[in-house]
């Protein structure tokens, strides 16, 4: 999977392909809410905020949808991590934004910078 | 150089008693964030893109004031988010000054009249607004997205300075920023009376909506040379001249990210202001358990490569001003000359 692609969506398998680390550290680096499934199927779904894996028990930290926690969930007790929220940095507002400013200045019938 | 001189007293004795206890890492300046929330999206930021419920949380004032003694940097950046937009920010403000904490409120300025036609702050040599500003209308207006912006943040500038209140700019320039328009820029903000100016390159965030146009840093050391290279006299700026020699690629820096630590509702970031990779629950914790040999550019770290961030390269220019006297003189000598 490509860095820039959005994760939204994704159901990861943990196996052979992928494993929990990348899993985690997927979640860890994404910016929108996700659900954890934890070894005996109860799921926390909220926004991973945090993993430390240089510990002798790893752990991630998480805000769950309501802004509670922050709860800790040891590595071991995850089963897979679903990317069920929207992600927030996948956004194109500023690609929006461009578009609506080249609509504008033409409009006016002025030139867009060269780098606009 | 604009910064006032019992600031600069005051980070000078600090450094010199943080050498003299043999701390070999020690913070200048602590970047609080009590929020994430803004009430704009400007295309290089990468602080605000969090689901809903992290955008409505708020550090506690206590919580805030507990980082800042934990830290004990003598100089507290606040920026964010819009710190205007923290329900507390006025009790916020009113603690750090009564601990003779230096502050810079980074703020776009749209929310400032407001505040200080309620009287939400009192002036202080302790008490700095530090305007987001990058470039004239034109590129400011386009940096943050939205029409309006500049023309607002002059008016606020106008009626703080009016009031009494220090005032600073700060200014990300990214790639294609224009060395003669930055430089008229310059001259609009000291006709408009700021105390002085803050410059620095963006820092290529992953999570920014605009990727293409963060400067590289061959890019970035023309750019400031071209911006940089006759000053005029009239021109202030509220940062270390060395670091700014740093921009012109005058000088070759390492990164000290400990030296402006940031803290926020997740805690104590690793390792600095811009890369996200782990929080600690105590200040303690972040110095003694980062692996800072991962990060700076010699560590070879892909994030760290390009990066020229004043939050990790002004400490270490601000460090050698007063641990060398080579430092010390050239620090003096660039401020006297006006010259880079
Ligand atoms: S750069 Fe500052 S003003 Fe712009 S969106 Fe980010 S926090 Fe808000
Ligand atoms: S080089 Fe930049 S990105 Fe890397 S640790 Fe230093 S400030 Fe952070």
């Amino acid at each position: 999977m490509k860095d820039t692609e959005s994760l939204e969506g994704w159901v990861p398998e943990i196996g052979d392909r992928v494993t929990l680390e990348e899993v985690i550290e997927r979640a860890f680096d994404y910016r929108g809410n996700v659900t954890v499934v934890r070894a005996d199927g109860a799921r926390l779904e909220g926004y991973v905020f945090n993993r430390n894996r240089d510990v002798p028990v790893p752990f991630i930290q998480v805000f769950d949808r309501a802004g509670a926690g922050p709860y800790d969930i040891l590595y071991s007790d995850i089963r897979t991590i679903l990317f069920t929220g929207k992600d927030t940095a996948a956004g194109g507002s500023y690609a929006a934004w461009l578009r609506a400013k080249e609509g504008s200045k033409q409009r006016s019938g002025t030139t867009p910078a060269p780098d606009a | 150089m604009s910064v006032p001189l019992s600031q600069m007293w005051a980070v000078a004795s600090y450094v010199v008693k943080q050498r003299l206890a043999g701390r070999a890492r020690y913070p200048l300046v602590l970047m609080l964030e009590p929020l994430f929330r803004c009430n704009l999206a400007c295309a290089g930021c990468g602080k605000i893109q969090y689901p809903a419920q992290i955008l409505r949380k708020d550090l506690t004032v206590e919580q805030c004031l507990r980082a800042v003694e934990e830290c004990g940097a003598p100089i507290v950046s606040i920026p964010g988010g819009e710190p205007l937009m923290y329900p507390e920010i006025g009790r916020l403000v009113q603690e750090l000054v009564a601990r003779k904490k230096y502050v810079y409120l980074c703020t776009n300025a749209l929310l400032l009249r407001e505040k200080l036609d309620a009287d939400v702050f009192a002036p202080s040599k302790y008490l700095s607004f530090s305007i987001h500003m990058d470039g004239l209308r034109e590129e400011h207006d386009e940096a943050v997205c939205r029409d309006g912006v500049y023309d607002e943040a002059v008016e606020a500038i106008r009626a703080a300075l009016r009031r009494g209140f220090r005032v600073t700019t700060n200014t990300t320039l990214f790639d294609g920023a224009n060395p003669l328009r930055t430089r008229e820029f310059f001259d609009t903000m000291m006709d408009l009376g700021v105390e002085g100016m803050m410059i620095s390159p963006g820092y290529s965030y992953a999570k920014a909506p605009d990727q293409e146009h963060f400067l590289r840093r061959q890019r970035a050391h023309e750019l400031f040379s071209r911006i940089l290279s006759s000053p005029k006299r009239r021109w202030k700026f509220n940062q270390s001249p060395l670091f700014l020699q740093f921009l012109m690629g005058k000088r070759d820096y390492e990164c000290t990210p400990w030296g402006n630590p940031t803290y926020n509702v997740f805690g104590w970031q690793r390792p600095c202001y811009l890369l996200q990779e782990g929080y600690a629950a105590t200040f303690q914790e972040l110095i003694e358990t980062t692996k800072w040999e991962h990060y700076g550019r010699k560590s070879g770290n892909d994030k760290c490569r390009d990066c020229m961030v004043h939050c990790g390269y002004e400490p270490t220019a601000v460090n050698h001003t007063f641990s060398s006297w080579r430092g010390f003189r050239d620090t003096v000598a660039a401020t006297l000359t006006g010259r880079f």
